[in-house]
């Protein structure tokens, strides 16, 4: 029972954070219609946004959410204005070119955070990393319980921004009809370039948050990448509650799977629920939920 | 036109010459191509050898180099996947024509290009790439009988030697009665895994489980917890160094306290493992192949120079073995008397016996193995935020700490 407990709270936590990183992904396909695989190498960025601030000026990581946020906006409004939106604006030979596009700026993202940071492994020490709560032998820790709590917030905070403002109004009528969009007023490249803005802000936090639980290097992204992609399948494109269910699904099946039958197989549990949505529930959770 | 024809007959006559490429007029730096991963998750380790090799080569060139010639290495990045590794090692053979590869660093990528090497039967002397089957010449269909078809030698032991000061240190000192196994689902984790499991049967210890993971993993609580729940004496475990961080941290986390945790080298004897896990590296066992302060000659003198070249918190055994082969390799080159081919190189590898900062280098032949260097391993024990050599006991530069007191060491 206590292995049960401590199992499913693991699960519930880690999924917490995979709803972060999956918000955004799910947030950029909705409205750009790409995958965006610079997604993880974006996390990584504002990781290394954070680390330095801790390490070179002693902020601290939750602090610097405030530093890594901004720059992570500003520099995913920059690549998205001057490197995708081009793409959109012409035929190009393949449709596809968008995503080449995201996959060319996550490896310069990567070489350049080599460059500046070499291969070293990073983490940042501070005086929460390695807390937990011992909850009558199940053992809560404190810096996965706070990204949990952030990623509710963020949830719910996308979710007011989507349903009751007028920005998130056009984000949805963009997504939903571009032409149609334009022809209303909306200026369809400003809120294609803002969303990816906000996508990747959403992702930055993420890795702030995610810091002090993990480590850094400059090859971390692309499996978070890839989970990202998976839950914004699970979830549903451009669905807030889908992410955080998805996120929360994948994390479950991974620590279940891992607890009960083999470790070594816990990237296969997740893709077998993945594969089994597809079958079963193309549109992902938010079928269910129809938000 | 006739100016045409004779560009067109200089050029293929200066073709002609390019393969000739150990002519003996040439004075040019002897090229060694060597194979790490430069990028990738496993960069560390390949930046740190890298440097070694680097260190390596100023000191052999600034005494003089390889007969007056000068020794350079051409380095490839394999990224730590194995067909980059072949593509490296084919690039390195036919494009920039070395006579020879060194390096070889994750297990999987090291056999894949140990392949390739065999085809073009190019000497490649391994630095750290560890399976059992790189230096067992039936992986390739051969036999032990076929030395002098064999091109791969290998310098540190095969993953299933890891652990022999380790063993006997269980024996004599800490002798624990069950052991619970966790490892890395790769070639060197899955293989290491197996053979300490084969050394726990024969000191007389039981395997009470084994557990994989897969590189990266953020949660491994369920595998703690499985290790948990059936009360082993000892976690043995084997993992790279963020993996292995990971896993003492969350092993705090749980107030996991078994009478000693090991790990298996690799990730255990970094520094980042001691940065990232924090309190969680106090106590923490692990064997080696290499410690600067073993009585090597040149070994702590590499370790402070490296130090004073790259700053940081200084090499492990992986940067030792990368410096050392670079070392043999210009011993090897010396003995060609000039002649810098294939076989030359092959037959002067074979006859290697000579002493570096690794410790000796002697190519042998037992059991399934061939071309092997043979070699005692260490134990060493974080304490106090230092790494510290605890056997064999007449090396030893601290006493064991043993028993573990977690509430003292955790807090």
């Amino acid at each position: 029972m206590e292995m049960f407990l401590q199992s499913l709270i693991s699960g519930l936590l880690v999924g917490g954070l995979y709803a972060i990183i999956g918000l955004g992904m799910s947030l950029i396909m909705g409205v750009l219609k790409i995958i965006n695989l610079a997604h993880g190498q974006l996390m990584m960025v504002a990781m290394y946004v954070s680390w330095s601030a801790w390490n070179y000026l002693g902020i601290d990581p939750y602090l610097s959410v405030v530093l890594s946020v901004p720059f992570t906006f500003y520099l995913a409004k920059f690549l998205s204005k001057y490197l995708l939106n081009p793409l959109i604006e012409k035929d190009s030979i393949l449709p596809e070119n968008q995503v080449l596009m995201t996959v060319g700026i996550g490896m310069v993202l990567v070489e350049l955070a080599r460059f500046l940071f070499t291969s070293d492994y990073r983490s940042v020490q501070t005086s929460y990393t390695g807390q937990a709560w011992d909850l009558g032998g199940v053992s809560i820790s404190i810096p996965l319980l706070i990204a949990f709590i952030v990623s509710l917030l963020l949830t719910a905070g996308l979710f007011y921004l989507l349903m009751k403002t007028d920005l998130g109004r056009s984000i949805r009528a963009t997504a939903q009809d571009r032409l149609a969009a334009s022809l209303m007023g909306v200026s369809a490249e400003k809120i294609t370039v803002l969303t990816y803005g906000i996508g990747s802000a959403l992702i930055a936090a993420a890795g702030t948050f995610f810091l002090p639980i993990f480590y850094l290097y400059p090859d971390v992204g692309p499996e978070f990448t890839a989970k990202a992609f998976v839950i914004t399948i699970l979830g549903g494109l451009g669905s807030t509650v889908g992410a955080i269910t998805g996120g929360i699904v994948l994390a479950l099946a991974e620590t279940f799977g891992a607890t009960y039958l083999s470790s070594g197989y816990r990237d296969a549990y997740g893709l077998v629920i993945f594969l089994l949505v597809l079958v079963f529930l193309p549109g992902g959770l938010k079928s269910l939920t129809k938000v | 036109m006739k100016f045409g024809k004779l560009l067109i007959a200089l050029l293929s006559v200066s073709f002609l010459f390019s393969f000739n490429g150990c002519s003996k007029k040439e004075t040019g730096p002897i090229k060694i191509g060597v194979i790490l991963p430069l990028t990738g998750s496993k960069a560390k380790f390949g930046t740190m050898e890298k440097n070694a090799y680097e260190l390596a080569k100023a000191e052999i060139n600034a005494k003089g180099g390889i007969n007056g010639r000068k020794i350079d290495f051409a380095y490839e990045d394999d990224t730590g996947k194995p067909d980059v590794g072949r593509a490296a090692a084919e690039k390195l053979i036919n494009v920039d024509k070395v006579p020879m590869l060194a390096g070889g660093y994750s297990s999987s990528v090291t056999f894949a290009a140990a392949a390739v090497a065999q085809q073009y039967r190019t000497p490649f002397l391994v630095n750290t790439g560890s399976v059992d089957k790189i230096t067992q010449p039936a992986a390739f269909n051969l036999t032990t009988k076929d030395g002098d078809k064999f091109y791969i030698y290998r310098m540190n032991p095969p993953v299933s030697e890891y652990a022999s000061g380790l063993e006997t240190m269980l024996s004599q000192v800490i002798k624990p009665k069950t052991v619970f196994l966790i490892h890395e689902n790769t070639t060197f984790g899955t293989k290491g895994a197996k053979s300490f499991a084969k050394t726990a049967a024969k000191l007389g210890i039981k395997v009470l489980g084994t557990e994989a993971y897969s590189s990266g993993t953020v949660d491994f609580k369920p595998i703690l917890l499985n290790a948990k729940k059936v009360k082993p004496d000892m976690v043995y475990m084997i993992s790279y160094v963020m993996d292995a961080a990971m896993l003492m941290k969350q092993a705090r986390e749980l107030n996991f306290q078994p009478k000693l945790y090991v790990g298996a080298g690799a990730g255990f004897t970094m520094p980042a493992f001691k940065e990232n896990a924090g309190k969680a590296s106090e106590g923490v066992f692990s064997a080696t192949l290499w410690h600067q302060t073993l009585p090597i000659p040149g070994a702590k003198a590499f370790y402070d120079n490296y130090i004073k070249k790259y700053g940081g918190d200084g090499p492990d055994y992986h940067g030792a073995e990368a410096y050392s082969a670079a070392y043999v390799v210009a011993n090897v080159l010396k003995r060609c008397n000039g002649n810098y081919s294939k076989e030359n190189i092959k037959k002067a590898l074979d006859k290697t016996d000579m002493m570096t900062a690794f410790g000796p280098v002697k190519f042998t032949s037992y059991g399934e193995k061939i071309h092997q260097n043979k070699m005692t391993t260490y134990v060493v024990q974080w304490q106090n935020g230092a790494l510290k050599l605890v056997w064999p006991k007449n090396l030893a530069n601290a006493p064991i700490y043993y028993p573990i007191d977690y509430k003292k060491i955790w807090k």
